[in-house]
C-alpha cells in the first residue's frame, strides 16, 4: 500500500479535516520539549477508541509506524516519529468521562490536560497528584506513557502509583481493558506494566486514576546555604529525622543566581545553594516538622531559613524552581539536561563529580534537582555552533550518567528513555535483561507502535555516522 | 521411560547441578491440595535456579516455586507437579542503605528478618505477611501479600523498586534498580508481583523503606452494624486526618486481640506527637470507644496481620477469600456476603483495609452440622455476585474437595493478554502449571 493510499484511507476513516499531511502542517509535530526532531508522514486526530484501533490495524496492514502524542512536552523524544510514520494526537479525546467522588477515582480520555483534571475535582477537595513541571500543558495519556514524576512525587509517588485501570489499543490492533477502580484485582498487573512503557506496547485510550485529598496545611520553607554540600547533607538528615517532605528541591549557586535575575524570587545572589522544602499534613504535624526541618537546616550550615507566610509567598518561592530551566536558557545558546538518579546519600559526591566533569570538559553545568529522591537534572551549557563544544557536551553528559549508574543509580528518573537514551540502556541492563523485555515488547507490539524507542537498536541513529549526538543537541535552537 | 525412570534421570541431572545435599525427596509437609511432588531442590544461587529451570524446561516438567510454604493454598489444584523449588538457601540482606531508605534482599529471606533489621534503625519495611518468621520476601511478592500498612504505604507494587528473577525457560533477568525513582526499561516488577510464581522465580528484590513514626496510638470505634462502621470510615476519610492504618474488623474474628466479639470495629493507627494524637482524639470525637498503646497496640495489629493464618488454624476447613473492590461497595458487598455465608452454614468474619477496600473474608463451618461441598460452592457464588465486576474474590484457602468444584480466581477478565505474558516468560508452562491460567 502506498503512503498516499494510507492517507486516503485515514481521511475516509476520520474525515479529511482530521488528517494532516502537507509538510507545512506537519512541522509543528516534528518536535517535543527536548527538541528531538523527526518529520512525521501524517498527523491524525481520532475521536474514539475504535478509530484508534482502526488506525493501528491500517498501520499494520501498510507497514507504516504509529506514534502516540499528547501535548508534545516530553523530554526524551517519545512522541516523535523516527521513520516518517503516523503521529496520533489526542486533542479530540480530551473528555473527563467520570468523576467518582465516593471512590476517589476519575475516568479520563488520554488528551485531558493534567492540571485540568485537578481543577475539575478541586471543588471536592481532591486533586490528581503527579505534577510534572509541564502540568499546565501535558496530557494524562502522556503521563501514563512516560510514568511522569514531578516535584511532589517524593511523598505521593509517580504516575504508576495513581493509575488503577486503562483501556489500550495494543500493537496488534486489539482493544484491551486492564484493571478498573480497585487498587488490586486478580492476575497479572497489566495496568502497572503498561504504565511507563513509552507507547511501545499499546496506545492508551482511557485511564482510571486515583484522586487524592488536599492536605489541611502546607508549609513551604527555603533554606539558603553557602555551599551545595551543606544543602545535600540537610536532605539526608531530614530523612533520618523521620520526616518525608512532599517536596525537596535544590538549586545550586549558578542556577539560583540565573533564576534570581530572571524571576526575582528573592534568592541571595551570593549564596551557594537553596533548598526548597514542602511539608503537608495536619496543622499540628506540619508545625512540628517545620520546626525540626528548620533545626536540621541550621545545624547543617544554613545561613537563613525562610518560610512562606501565605499563598503568594509560597508561589514566589516555587516560581524560582518552576522557571529554573527557562532561566537557564538565558545563560547559553543551548543546554543539555540529564535525568540521572543516585541514592540520595550520594548527592554530595555526585555534585562534586559533576563539578570535576565541568572542569574536565571546560563546560559550565547548572544543577537543579529533586534532592529528596536523588533525581539530578544537571544542565550542561554549550554553544551548538561550536562542534568541539558539542562533542564535549555529549561526552560530559554520558560521563555523568555513567557515574550515576556506578553509584547504583539510573540513567532516567522521570523523563523516559525514548530516542534520547536508548543507546545508554546497556549501562543498566545486560543483553539477557533486554532480551526478556524485548520478548514482552513483541508479545503486545509486533513492531508498528513507536519503533526505535527504549531499546538500543542497530537502527538507532546513535550508532550510525553523525551519530553519537543526541537528537536534542542537533536541533536545539 | 516410565515415571520412576524419568524421576531417577532427573534426580541425577539435578544432583549434578546442585550437589546431592540440595536435591531431596519432597517432605510430606509440602503437599498442595493433596498433590505429592516427588522431588524438592534448594538452589543456592540465581545461576543454579536458572540451571534447574532450564532442565525442567527442556524436559517440559512442572516446577512449584516455594518459600516458607505459608501461601500455597491459592490457585487451582496442580494438574501435575514434578519438582518443588525452594528458595530457602537464597537468603540474606544484600545491601541496606539506611541513609537512602533502600534495602536489597534475596528472595528466600524471611519477611520478619527484614522487618527487624530495619526496625533497629527506626525504619519500616512495609511488607506484611502472616507467619512472617516463615514467609519469605519472594513468596510475599509473588502473592502480593499485604496487611494494614497498605492503607498508607500501598501494596508491595508501590515500594518494590527492582527485581531479579528467572524466567520459566531459565533466563536470568532484572528490572528496575536500587534507587527510589527510575523509569528506565519496562516495569517488570508489576508483572511478577502477584503472579503467584507463574511467570518467573524471583531471586532477589530491592525496596524503598519508610521512616518509622516516633510515637503511635491506635483508636478503636465500635459499632453495632456495618452501616455505622462505614459511615464512620467516611467521616475519617473526609477529615484532614491521615492515619497509618484504617482497618475494618467484623464480629466473630476470634484471635484478633482486644476486639469486642460482637462489634464492627474501625481501628485507626496514627503516628505523631501528643499534639497530633490529641487532634485525632478531637476529630474522631464521641465515636471513639478505646485507645490502645504499646503492647496492646502491637498485639492488635499483629493479630490483624495473622488473621488468615489464625482462622485456618482454628479450622482447617475454613474457606478464606481475598476480596478487592471499590471503597463505596464495601458496605453492600459485606452485608450480602455475611447473609450468604450464614445461609449456607458458615460463621462469617472479615478483616481488612477499610478505605483501600482489600479484605480477607473467613467462612468458618458451623460446628455440629458442617456445610456440604455444594454449600461452599453456593456461598462463594453468592459472595461473588455481591461484589462489583472490576473487583476480585480470590479463594485463598478451601478444602481440597471443594476446590475441584470452584474457580479459585473467579474471573477471566484480561485473560488473552495474561496468556500472552505467560507464553512469553514461560513458553513450556513449567512454572505452577495450571494453577493460575487455564
Amino acid at each position: 500500500m502506498s503512503f498516499s493510499e494510507v492517507i486516503s484511507q485515514m481521511q475516509a476513516l476520520l474525515g479529511a479535516q482530521h488528517v494532516l499531511h502537507r509538510p507545512e502542517d506537519l512541522m509543528l509535530y516534528e518536535y517535543d520539549a527536548s527538541v528531538d526532531k523527526g518529520m512525521p508522514g501524517a498527523v491524525v486526530f481520532p475521536s474514539t477508541t475504535d478509530e484508534v484501533a482502526a488506525l493501528v490495524r491500517l498501520a499494520r496492514k501498510s507497514g507504516v509506524s504509529i506514534v502516540p502524542r499528547g501535548a508534545g512536552t516530553g523530554l526524551s523524544g517519545g512522541s516523535i516519529s523516527r521513520d516518517q510514520g503516523i503521529v496520533i494526537v489526542f486533542t479530540r479525546m480530551n473528555r473527563i468521562l467520570e468523576i467518582d467522588v465516593a471512590n476517589r477515582r476519575a475516568v479520563v480520555q488520554p488528551g485531558v490536560v493534567n492540571l485540568d483534571l485537578s481543577a475539575a475535582v478541586a471543588r471536592y477537595g481532591l486533586y490528581f497528584a503527579p505534577d510534572p513541571s509541564s502540568q499546565k500543558a501535558c496530557t494524562i495519556g502522556g503521563n501514563v506513557a512516560e510514568n511522569s514524576g514531578g516535584p511532589h512525587t517524593l511523598a505521593q509517588g509517580v504516575t504508576v502509583n495513581h493509575v488503577t485501570g486503562i483501556e489500550a489499543v495494543l500493537g496488534t490492533g486489539e482493544v484491551a481493558r486492564f484493571g478498573g477502580k480497585c487498587i488490586d484485582t486478580y492476575g497479572y498487573d497489566l495496568t502497572g506494566y503498561f504504565t511507563g512503557s513509552e507507547g511501545t506496547l499499546g496506545i492508551v485510550t482511557e485511564i482510571t486514576v486515583k484522586l487524592v485529598r488536599k492536605a489541611e496545611t502546607v508549609a513551604t520553607l527555603l533554606a539558603i546555604y553557602n555551599t551545595v554540600d551543606e544543602g545535600a547533607n540537610t536532605v539526608v538528615e531530614i530523612t533520618s529525622e523521620g520526616i518525608t517532605p512532599t517536596a525537596l528541591e535544590m538549586l545550586d549557586g549558578l542556577t539560583l543566581r540565573t533564576v534570581e535575575e530572571a524571576t526575582h524570587a528573592g534568592y541571595p545572589m551570593d549564596s551557594g545553594a537553596v533548598l526548597l522544602v514542602e511539608l503537608e499534613g495536619l496543622r499540628e504535624e506540619v508545625e512540628e516538622q517545620a520546626a525540626l526541618v528548620r533545626g536540621v537546616c541550621m545545624r547543617n550550615g544554613a545561613r537563613e531559613v525562610r518560610r512562606a507566610k501565605n499563598e503568594t509567598e509560597r508561589a514566589l518561592l516555587w516560581k524560582g524552581r518552576k522557571n529554573a530551566f527557562a532561566a537557564i536558557g538565558r545563560l547559553a545558546p543551548s543546554y543539555y539536561t540529564q535525568d540521572g538518579v543516585v541514592p540520595r546519600s550520594k548527592i554530595p559526591q555526585t555534585l562534586r563529580y559533576i563539578a570535576e566533569v565541568s572542569k574536565k570538559y571546560g563546560l559550565t553545568i547548572a544543577n537543579i534537582f529533586h534532592a529528596g529522591d536523588g533525581n539530578m537534572h544537571p544542565a550542561i551549557l554549550f554553544d551548538l555552533r561550536d562542534p568541539d563544544q558539542l562533542k564535549r557536551t555529549v561526552a560530559a553528559g554520558a560521563d555523568i550518567l555513567a557515574y550515576c549508574v556506578s553509584l547504583g543509580g539510573s540513567i532516567t528518573g522521570e523523563h523516559g528513555v525514548g530516542m534520547e537514551k536508548n543507546a545508554l540502556m546497556p549501562l543498566l541492563f545486560n543483553e539477557t535483561d533486554l532480551e526478556v523485555m524485548h520478548r514482552l515488547h513483541d508479545a503486545f507490539n509486533p513492531g508498528v507502535l513507536n519503533p526505535q524507542k527504549v531499546f538500543p537498536t542497530p537502527r538507532s541513529c546513535r550508532e550510525t555516522g553523525s551519530a553519537s549526538i543526541p537528537p536534542e543537541l542537533r536541533s536545539r535552537p | 521411560m516410565n515415571d520412576q525412570g524419568v524421576i531417577n534421570g532427573l534426580e541425577a541431572e539435578l544432583t549434578g547441578i546442585l550437589g546431592s545435599e540440595n536435591v531431596m525427596p519432597c517432605p510430606s509437609s509440602l503437599v498442595i491440595d493433596g498433590i505429592h511432588t516427588q522431588l524438592c531442590v534448594e538452589p543456592g544461587t540465581t545461576q543454579e535456579v536458572a540451571d534447574v529451570l532450564r532442565v525442567a524446561n527442556d524436559r517440559k516438567l512442572t516446577v512449584i516455586p516455594a518459600g516458607g510454604f505459608t501461601s500455597q493454598g491459592y490457585g487451582n489444584i496442580p494438574p501435575r507437579a514434578d519438582l518443588v523449588l525452594r528458595t530457602t538457601r537464597l537468603s540474606g540482606i544484600v545491601h541496606y542503605d539506611a541513609g537512602d531508605l533502600t534495602i536489597g534482599v534475596r528472595a528466600g529471606t524471611r519477611v520478619a528478618n527484614v522487618q527487624n533489621a530495619v526496625a533497629e534503625h527506626r525504619q519500616v519495611f512495609a511488607m506484611e505477611a502472616p507467619r512472617a518468621s516463615r514467609a519469605t520476601v519472594g513468596g510475599a511478592l509473588a502473592t502480593a501479600s499485604h496487611g494494614p500498612r497498605k492503607h498508607s504505604a500501598g501494596g508491595v507494587r508501590e515500594f518494590c523498586v527492582g527485581l531479579e528473577f528467572v524466567t520459566g525457560d531459565g533466563q536470568i533477568a532484572k528490572a528496575g534498580g536500587r534507587v527510589v525513582k527510575n523509569v528506565a526499561g519496562y516495569d517488570l516488577m508489576k508483572l511478577l508481583i502477584g503472579s503467584h510464581g507463574t511467570l518467573g522465580i524471583i531471586t532477589s528484590a530491592n525496596f524503598r523503606l519508610m521512616p518509622a513514626a516516633r510515637r503511635t496510638a491506635t483508636f478503636l470505634a465500635e459499632f453495632k452494624t456495618i452501616g455505622e462502621a462505614i459511615a464512620f470510615r467516611e467521616r475519617v476519610m473526609k477529615s484532614p486526618l491521615s492515619p497509618i492504618f484504617l482497618e475494618l474488623i467484623s464480629p466473630f474474628t476470634e484471635g484478633v486481640s482486644g476486639q469486642s466479639p460482637q462489634a464492627w470495629t474501625v481501628a485507626i493507627k496514627a503516628g505523631g506527637s501528643d499534639a497530633v494524637l490529641a487532634r485525632y482524639r478531637g476529630e474522631l470525637g464521641a465515636d471513639l470507644s478505646r485507645e490502645l498503646r504499646d503492647a496492646h497496640e502491637a498485639a492488635l495489629w499483629s493479630s490483624v496481620v495473622e488473621f488468615p493464618a489464625t482462622m485456618l488454624q482454628l479450622n482447617q476447613r475454613a474457606m478464606l477469600l481475598d476480596v478487592h473492590m471499590p471503597a463505596a461497595s464495601v458496605e453492600a458487598a459485606l452485608t450480602e456476603a455475611e447473609k450468604a455465608a450464614t445461609a449456607h452454614g458458615f460463621i462469617f468474619s472479615a478483616v481488612g483495609r477499610a478505605a483501600v477496600a482489600s479484605l480477607t473474608l473467613a467462612l468458618n463451618p458451623l460446628p455440629g452440622d458442617p456445610p456440604s461441598v455444594t454449600q461452599y460452592v453456593n456461598a462463594l457464588s453468592a459472595i461473588r455476585a455481591a461484589c462489583p465486576a472490576d473487583g476480585a474474590v480470590i479463594v485463598r484457602n478451601c478444602p481440597g474437595e471443594v476446590k475441584m468444584h470452584i474457580e479459585p480466581w473467579g474471573s477471566a477478565r484480561e485473560i488473552e493478554s495474561m496468556r500472552r505474558v505467560k507464553r512469553t516468560l514461560d513458553p513450556n508452562d513449567v512454572l505452577n502449571r495450571g494453577r493460575f491460567l487455564p
